[in-house]
């Protein structure tokens, strides 16, 4: 891994098209800014490893479960916040 | 072409029903060949791998729950299904839906950047008809 230090207000650059600047630091945190194209995909790293294994749990279930029979439930209908 | 399916048997069919997903599902990403599976009775669409036949995800159509989700132009947008014995348990990614043009017979997942969805948010509800 390359490891880069920076201060506040500095940037680094990965090909023409993406900077990501340091914003703040504090004792634990720092802020970070990140542009780029609409199509880079940035996420923070505990999301993806969420949809990750819930996706894994979803396949090990769908061939555990192949032929589930569904009781007569309603389907939960979203609720948007100004409802 | 064919496929031996642990839950439809199995399947014949021809290279135009094989639905693209070039860069994958999140931790399938080297499976990006699919065929997306409706049977009449059933509620959910399955998409079942062509690489590794045993994987195949249960889809819901998230248009059943909410006309105000992102939708993309000729896209269907499915939410993949954790199955559970107990129904109530049921849950559907909001979070990180799979885009299937349907036309063009090519998708690809994405992880919504906002908290509005939840990861596992359950499908049933009990009681009301």
């Amino acid at each position: 891994m390359l490891i880069l230090s920076r201060k506040t207000d500095e940037l680094i650059r990965i090909n023409s098209n993406i900077v990501v600047k340091i914003i703040a630091i504090s004792d634990s945190q720092v802020k970070i800014g990140i542009d780029a194209p609409s199509d880079i995909v940035v996420l923070r790293g505990e999301i993806y490893e969420k949809v990750k294994s819930n996706t894994i749990e979803a396949a090990k279930q769908g061939a555990q479960n192949p032929n589930i029979k569904l009781p007569k439930l309603a389907v939960n209908k979203l609720k948007t916040p100004n409802e | 072409m064919k496929l031996k399916t642990k839950q439809f048997g199995e399947l014949e069919f021809n290279e135009d029903r094989i639905v693209k997903l070039p860069e994958g599902i999140i931790g399938f990403e080297n499976l990006k060949d699919y065929l997306l599976i409706k049977t009449e009775d059933e509620l959910f669409f399955w998409l079942n791998s062509i690489e590794e036949a045993e994987i195949v995800f249960p889809l819901f159509a998230i248009n059943a729950l909410d006309d105000s989700y992102p939708q993309v132009d000729e896209n269907e947008v499915f939410g993949i299904v954790t199955l559970n014995p107990d129904p109530a348990k049921i849950t559907v990614n909001l979070k990180a839906p799979v885009y299937i043009n349907l036309n063009k017979m090519e998708g690809y997942q994405k992880i919504l950047d906002t908290d509005k969805y939840s990861i596992d948010y359950n499908l049933f509800v009990e009681g009301k008809e």
